[in-house]
């Protein structure tokens, strides 16, 4: 079950939105999801649930930073998109991975992993 | 390829952004539903879930703006935007947007005009191969020809020493000439009319030396200008050949007829060569082999003494100029010492020889007399409009800080809406630079001819200066320069100001705010600003109108008025010349000067070699028995005229006689002095019946005897000191002289003498040309043409800075009486006396002149010394110029202020105390 832990405050202060991915370190948002992606196409909303799901609620990826990066991403060819019927049967837009998108899901896992390992072996020393 | 492909995408969801805006629409929506469809699962309401979902997603617009700035297209977009929000603002303040568009394009538009000139004139470089490796010798200030043994700077050369030198040079790579006149001429294509040519006669190694290839055929080459005589090729100028053939490739091998010989054209320039002088546009290049050709009465190919060719050397890679100076400076003292003097030489040849000096000058830019007559001047003029652009930008910043106050609301309104500062500043600056780069717009279409016409105006004459004016990179460069900095200057600060407020109180009334306070200081200090800068440029005009008096009001020792001067070219009538048969030309002047003498209205006529303004021929002289002195030993002014010259100059006789019909080619010599002349001579006795030759050798000092003493003119300038001045009959020094001067009694008809006298010289000789018609008041005119340029540019500058600092004064004072106006009622209601009311406005704006004044006047005592060499007798601290330029400045901001604050006096108190 999704929780909602700031909807209170998000009411609040809906004037002035700021993008929340200040919880996420730079750049790591769009390799969380291309992962989320490599499992199987999604629309936005879907992205943001499994996210958020995945993280045990730590990671809550609003739409002000989530369509931002998914419309970089596909500019940049690591997705594509196509409308769908959603499961409520309304059209949403789905992510699809690429090729492309594969190959950078693997780079970036593979220097987040010696770069954690670093980070790590430094916080362990 | 990923950018190309970024870029169409880019591109058309640019284009098709209503289509783009509402997909992200729908799939917000739908993000939402799922969104909302997942907590009511949970266990919310439908009506609780929605609102959760979309208090989640937030601003619908925010994340629209998020996705689209994620993009490149999304600052185009922003562009887009702002330009036609800007627009909208502009419409929406006519009367601001009038004011400001005209002074942008006034001062953006002046200073591009003066640009041009100063970057034709000035900056351009030659358009050869590698022109900062060409070096002048000498500083090329002479033009025509220099007799003697070289004892000074020297900068014309004779043929011979430039064979010898660009045979044996060891520092440059080669070394080229041409002949430092350039060679008005005549000349008749395939038997066609004759039609004038500008010549250039040029060494057979010009071409190649300074890089210029062959458009069509080919250049001249050293096989042309090998021996006399035997070169009768031409070369012309990708601009004539187009006038000419109309770019006919055929042309070549035509036959074009000059001074009785035929010339084959062999080749055309590489297009945008005009020769190496800038102000000079080259027609046709001629080999200098053929100089006794073109230029029958004026040439020496094997005279040593005939010194008239400038030198243009390229610099060998790698060797430095002051290395080729030694070698060349070396090279020189050692021809003048072997071929130029006696063997041994005399005490006072050698001492020549050692003055004898070669300056190489780069020669990157040309060769250019234009620069040293109009260098300075133009920089004035380049000061002048920049300080008038500043104004201008003062002025727009002024009324941006009043509008950034109008507009507090809407700026706070914006910001509370989530529009960053950054988001707002950028959005004001456009809107600045929206208004600058149609002010610019508008300004460089008032540039385009203005140029020309300056130039015209600064250097009239029967043709235009030829100099390139068209709008080249640097130009365009400039432009685009000063527009955006004008933008930033006047755009900046009151960005800045309108941004930095405080929201609460802006937003509940938008006046008042804390920021009206400090805004006041900043306009005060840019009026303050505007004034200091106005009266600078107002005391700069005042002075160049004072010197212009003065120089109009010289006594030119002539009288201008009445007087009609033809100037006639005979190179195509076939005249003899260096022949006895030479005083045919004589005959021809004499027939002429009766024939025009008899036409009704005409008073006197004569030829003359000079007039007024148009160089000279000067010389040292001495008087049989008459030692030299300092004073007498300077350079006399030779002029060869008719018997009519004095009557028509209207140069009074104070002793002895005129030229009459008795001074013949047989009689004896005679000459007519002024009378400084006579007066250094023989400052106790009378000239008359005395006698004297040329130079200083006092063998020729009994060969020409005085007759009469005239008083004492003008002969190069209106500024020339007492100069010394002798006069001889033309039967004794026989030439054409091309000028033809005629005196009309008062209110004939100008019109028809004109071409009574064209007709009268037609029928004498119809191959005599008249190529100019002109006067003596034309000549003075034009001999002060810069200057009256200068005067009234810069006054109407100055004017115009005035009339902008008043409109700052104006707005500043209208805006604070109109925030005042609930204050002014309730002073008057209480009883304060209108003339009170009136001083209290007015004291604002007297505090500001005087700050103003307080900074400026200091400033342009300082500066105006730079000025001093363009200012004839008047000392740049002149203090009529100065009180004057004072007292309109502190006339017209009084009467700036004395607008708002009548108003101020007129507020009916009722109206003004219900007003807030």
């Amino acid at each position: 079950m999704p929780e909602f832990p700031k909807s209170e405050e998000s009411e609040k202060a809906p004037s002035i939105p700021e993008p929340k991915s200040g919880d996420l370190v730079q750049g790591t948002l769009e390799m969380l999801i291309l992962k989320t992606l490599a499992l199987q196409p999604m629309h936005g909303y879907g992205v943001a649930l499994r996210i958020e799901q995945v993280s045990g609620g730590v990671f809550r990826v609003n739409p002000g930073s989530l369509l931002p990066a998914l419309s970089r991403m596909e500019r940049a060819g690591h997705v594509k998109s196509e409308w769908r019927a959603s499961e409520n049967n309304r059209r949403a837009k789905y992510y699809l991975l690429t090729a492309k998108g594969r190959n950078a899901l693997e780079a970036e896992t593979e220097q987040w992993d010696r770069q954690a390992a670093a980070i790590r072996r430094i916080l362990e020393a | 390829m990923t950018w190309l492909r970024n870029l169409t995408t880019g591109l058309r969801s640019l284009i098709s952004k209503p289509r783009v805006d509402s997909e992200l629409d729908e799939e917000l929506a739908s993000f939402a539903a799922s969104s909302a469809a997942d907590k009511q699962r949970a266990g919310m309401s439908p009506r609780e879930a929605r609102r959760a979902a979309r208090a989640e997603i937030g601003s619908v617009a925010a994340v629209k703006h998020q996705v689209w700035s994620s993009r490149w297209e999304g600052v185009l977009d922003n562009f887009f935007h702002d330009l036609r929000y800007s627009f909208r603002m502009m419409l929406k303040s006519p009367g601001f947007t009038l004011i400001a568009l005209l002074s942008l394009a006034l001062g953006i538009g002046a200073n591009t005009a003066i640009f041009t000139l100063l970057n034709a004139i000035l900056l351009r470089p030659l358009p050869v191969l590698k022109p900062q490796e060409l070096y002048l010798f000498g500083p090329g200030r002479a033009a025509g020809s220099a007799g003697g043994l070289p004892d000074d700077k020297t900068q014309l050369f004779s043929y011979p020493f430039f064979r010898e030198i660009s045979q044996k040079t060891q520092s440059f790579s080669g070394i080229a000439s041409l002949c430092s006149l350039q060679l008005g001429n005549y000349a008749s294509i395939d038997g066609a009319p004759y039609t004038p040519v500008h010549i250039d006669l040029v060494s057979g190694n010009y071409f190649s030396v300074l890089g210029v290839p062959a458009f069509l055929g080919r250049t001249i080459s050293t096989d042309d200008d090998r021996t006399a005589g035997a070169g009768p090729v031409a070369v012309a100028s990708y601009a004539w050949f187009q006038r000419q053939f109309h770019g006919d490739p055929s042309a070549l091998g035509k036959i074009i007829h000059i001074q009785e010989h035929d010339y084959t054209l062999i080749g055309v320039a590489q297009p945008g060569f005009f020769g190496v002088t800038v102000g000079q546009s080259t027609n046709l290049w001629i080999p200098l082999s053929m100089e006794k050709e073109v230029s029958p009465g004026w040439n020496g190919l094997n005279d040593k003494l005939f010194q008239s060719l400038y030198l243009i050397g390229r610099l060998k890679p790698g060797i430095s100029v002051s290395q080729a100076s030694a070698e060349t400076n070396a090279f020189f003292k050692q021809v003048l010492r072997a071929e130029y003097v006696g063997n041994p030489p005399s005490q006072k040849e050698l001492q020549a020889i050692q003055h004898a000096s070669i300056e190489l000058t780069p020669a990157e830019r040309g060769i250019s007399r234009l620069r040293r007559a109009f260098g300075l001047p133009l920089k004035i003029l380049m000061t002048i409009v920049a300080l008038v652009l500043l104004i201008a930008c003062a002025n727009i910043a002024n009324m941006l800080l009043a509008r950034g106050v109008a507009r507090t609301r809407e700026i706070a309104v914006r910001m509370a809406l989530g529009a960053s500062r950054a988001r707002i500043v950028i959005q004001l600056l456009t809107e600045s630079l929206l208004l600058a780069c149609l002010g610019a717009g508008i300004g460089v279409a008032l540039a385009w001819r203005t140029g020309a016409m300056l130039l015209n105006m600064a250097a009239p004459g029967p043709e235009p200066v030829p100099v390139n004016l068209t709008p080249d990179l640097p130009v365009l460069g400039f432009t685009l320069g000063i527009t955006v900095v004008t933008a930033l200057l006047f755009g900046m600060l009151p960005a800045f100001k309108a941004t930095s407020l405080e929201f609460t109180p802006a937003l509940k009334d938008g006046r008042g705010s804390s920021s009206a306070k400090t805004r006041g200081a900043l306009s005060r200090s840019l009026i303050v600003g505007q004034v200091a800068l106005s009266v600078l440029l107002l005391i700069a005009a005042g002075l160049f109108l004072h010197s212009l008096l003065k120089l109009t009001s010289i006594d030119t020792g002539f009288d201008k008025r009445n007087t009609l001067l033809f100037s006639m070219d005979s190179s195509t009538a076939n005249l003899p010349h260096g022949t006895p048969d030479e005083i045919r030309s004589v005959h021809l002047q004499e027939q002429i000067e009766q024939r025009v003498q008899s036409i009704p209205g005409v008073k006197a006529d004569s030829f003359a070699f000079f007039t007024f303004n148009e160089g000279g021929w000067t010389s040292d002289v001495t008087f049989n028995g008459i030692p030299r002195t300092p004073e007498n030993s300077r350079a006399v002014a030779n002029n060869n005229v008719g018997n009519g010259f004095f009557e028509a100059m209207g140069i009074p006789l104070v002793a002895g006689r005129a030229f009459n019909d008795h001074d013949t080619q047989t009689s004896p010599k005679v000459a007519i002095i002024n009378e400084t002349m006579a007066h250094r001579f023989f400052p106790n006795e009378s000239p008359i019946g005395r006698r004297f030759g040329f130079g200083e050798d006092t063998a020729h000092s009994n060969d020409i005897e005085v007759v009469g003493v005239v008083k004492d003119a003008k002969y190069f300038g209106l500024t020339e000191d007492a100069t010394m001045a002798d006069y001889f009959p033309c039967t004794q020094n026989v030439g054409f002289y091309g000028n033809f001067l005629v005196r009309y009694a008062p209110g004939a008809n100008r019109q028809l003498l004109v071409s009574q006298i064209r007709a009268a010289i037609a029928q004498t000789n119809p191959n005599i040309l008249v190529t100019n018609v002109s006067s003596l008041e034309e000549q003075v005119d034009q001999s002060i043409s810069t200057q009256s340029l200068i005067a009234k540019l810069s006054a109407f500058f100055g004017v115009l800075a005035v009339f902008l600092a008043c409109i700052g004064i104006y707005g500043l004072l209208n805006y604070s009486v109109a925030r005042r106006t609930s204050e002014l009622g309730i002073r008057l209601a209480l009883g304060a006396q209108s003339n009170s009311l009136l001083w209290m406005i007015l004291r604002e704006s007297i505090v500001l002149l005087t700050v103003g004044l307080v900074i400026g006047v200091p400033v342009a005592l300082a500066t105006t010394r730079i000025l001093k060499s363009q200012l004839y007798e008047l000392s740049p601290l002149d203090p009529l110029s100065i009180s004057t330029a004072v007292a309109i400045i502190a006339v017209m901001t009084v009467f700036a202020a004395w607008l708002p604050a009548r108003r101020a006096t007129r507020i009916d108190p009722m109206t003004a105390l219900r007003c807030e």
